[in-house]
């Protein structure tokens, strides 16, 4: 049978995950020294990691062409998709809010607000939710920009410290929802390569219960 | 204005030559497979009035019908599902019918899905229902059929069997409003247990609450139900696990291995319609499931004709997909025959006697026999049958 093959997001999500691995006893240093490989051995064969961007994680794992992903909440939430979310990593911790200039009531006044968000999805969710209506535009960068540049009333965004909020005269109106990284998995995968999956799972979710 | 003459809506395609072989074999298959079991074929048509479909929790949402209107102004829609279209036509057609009918389908459903996916809004299902008739005989033939349909098309594969009741029994004990008790089953059939345990948390320690945080995680083999007579409470849900291990340990019985029939006490299929047993299946190298099912008591109810029913559909385009990694039929024909000037008539005589025979002729419809030759090597045609006066045989 093939390697477990497991999608890790580029990035801080990647390293966090290595790190975990490293430490339930994989053997990662093909991960470590990766050049410019996309898919890499991890331990003695049994699992093979796969690089790539967020949401593509989702589609890869959807497909199963690769059994389980490390992905964060923020892109769950934005994509959404047909799989298993087992297990909240702990890592990657931050949170998604509205934000908008500071000193300024979000809420006064009849007309319909526009929002700026990376997350146009999670942003009318949250307003379907109150029952506002309002405009999404998508930006791709510095969403921080767009209220100041008069685009638009607020921003929905992910949010760790709020320093860059702060440097840019935003402040948090209400919180979303925290967001941290998963592990998902394929449906198929799930029932065709159970014990493999669970004792994975269970050895990570140990790990971070004893780090925790 | 941009024509959009030369390309297929997204989410459909043509389907050519060989994948249309393999996939014709493949319901051939399936079909004489049902009839030899009894089950008669029917057709529905293509578009139903959106009515049928309305307020049956089938699981899909009205934006991803594809909808339009009679000449009426009435709303139509295409086929969005197959067992509803099964039941209205039982319900009004086949009511006085003795029972049990058992009926198979064969035929494209429509559903309009995320852009850019992947995913097919034309998919293949070929299923059964046997309607008229409740209880282990019924729920064990039904799945009976599905394992040896999935036998026949595709050899290896695994069936999971789980139950509605068990969910329902146990939402019923939880103190929570309609939308979060939605909120769980989600994160119980998406086995995302962290958010599950952010819903169940603020419940304390009750029982129920419990047994459901427990539930995504029960599956696998008869283990599972020792596990669960643990966790669970309540009559009604003790007797439901009672019923479904019966039900496990016939098939068991009648030979599935463990490999190929498992239980998910937390499978809770998104059609809200199932009352009963619920199934699935899922075979290597596809990352979905391929077969659907489950018991929908209460169905027929809304068209008139209150029925006990249980049925499921195989996704035939995902089979097609599967035999078409493992086999290559023969797309070469076996003879091209060629007539010489004047004796064209002769020829398709000589053409029909070989196509008798079960061989896949061509016709050449080239002037001179070089031509013919030139045609019968470049499409790797073995024999070619030249007739004039005579009949001549010439091996490539």
């Amino acid at each position: 049978m093939r390697p477990l093959r497991i999608a890790l997001t580029k990035g801080r999500l990647e390293e966090k995950t290595v790190e975990l691995f490293e430490r339930i006893g994989y053997d990662c240093t093909k991960v470590r020294e990766k050049g410019r490989k996309l898919i890499l051995p991890v331990g003695s064969g049994e699992i093979e990691v796969v690089l790539a961007k967020a949401a593509d994680v989702l589609t890869y794992v959807e497909h199963g062409v690769c059994d389980m992903g490390v992905v964060g909440k923020d892109t769950i939430l934005e994509h959404g998709g047909h799989f298993f979310e087992v297990l909240d990593l702990g890592f990657g911790r931050c949170r998604f809010a509205l934000a908008a200039p500071s000193g300024c009531d979000f809420y006064a006044g009849y007309a319909a607000k526009t929002i700026a968000s990376k997350y146009p999805n999670v942003a009318r969710r949250f307003f379907e939710g109150k029952n506002m209506d309002i405009r999404v535009i998508r930006i791709e960068g510095s969403v921080e920009l767009a209220p100041l540049l008069g685009l638009s009333d607020g921003i929905v965004d992910i949010v760790e410290t709020g320093t860059t909020l702060k440097e840019n005269g935003l402040a948090v109106v209400e919180d979303i929802v925290p967001i941290s990284a998963r592990l998902i998995v394929n449906a198929a995968s799930m029932k065709l390569r159970k014990q493999e999956i669970e004792a994975l799972t269970e050895k990570m979710e140990a790990e971070i219960a004893k780090k925790a | 204005m941009k024509r959009y003459n030369k390309i297929t809506p997204e989410g459909t395609k043509d389907v050519l030559f060989r994948e249309c072989v393999v996939r014709r074999r493949v319901e051939d298959e399936l079909a004489s497979f049902f009839a030899a079991r009894s089950y008669r074929e029917v057709m529905t048509p293509g578009i139903e009035f959106y009515d049928v479909f309305e307020g049956l929790e089938t699981g899909i949402l009205p934006e991803n019908m594809y909808k339009t209107t009679d000449q009426h102004g009435r709303l139509v829609v295409l086929r969005p599902d197959s067992t509803v279209p099964i039941a209205r036509l039982a319900a009004t057609r086949l009511q006085n019918l003795p029972r049990p009918i058992r009926l198979f389908y064969n035929h494209p459903v429509y559903r309009s899905n995320v852009q850019l996916t992947g995913r097919s809004d034309e998919t293949d299902e070929f299923g059964i229902e046997l309607l008229g008739a409740s209880g282990l005989k019924a729920d064990l033939e039904a799945i009976s059929c599905a394992a040896e349909a999935l036998e026949r098309c595709v050899g290896r594969y695994r069936i999971e069997i789980g139950h509605a009741d068990v969910f329902r029994s146990l939402a019923r004990r939880l103190p929570v409003s309609e939308e979060v008790r939605e909120d769980i089953r989600v994160a119980i059939e998406s086995k995302n247990y962290a958010e599950l345990s952010n819903l169940l948390d603020p419940l304390g320690d009750l029982p129920a609450a419990a047994a459901m945080r427990r539930l995504p995680r029960l599956f696998g083999g008869a283990e599972v139900f020792e596990e669960a007579a643990e966790l669970m409470c309540g009559e009604d849900t003790l007797q439901t696990l009672g019923y479904l291990r019966t039900l496990y340990e016939a098939l068991c019985r009648m030979g599935l291995s463990s490999e190929q029939v498992m239980v998910d006490l937390g499978l809770v299929q998104r059609n809200n319609y199932y009352t009963g047993v619920v199934f699935s299946a899922y075979v290597e190298d596809w990352g979905d499931a391929v077969l659907f099912g489950g018991r929908y008591d209460n169905l027929l109810e809304n068209f008139g004709c209150p029925m006990p029913a249980v049925g499921f559909s195989v996704r035939v385009d995902a089979i097609t997909g599967l035999r078409m990694m493992q086999e290559e039929p023969a797309d070469v024909p076996d003879v091209l025959v060629h007539s010489d000037a004047g004796f064209e008539a002769r020829g398709l005589q000589v053409l029909n006697k070989y196509a008798q025979k079960e061989l896949r002729c061509d016709n050449s419809l080239f002037e001179s026999r070089e031509e013919a030759r030139a045609y019968a090597e470049t499409q790797g045609i073995k024999k070619i049958i030249f007739v004039s006066d005579e009949i001549e045989e010439v091996c490539l």
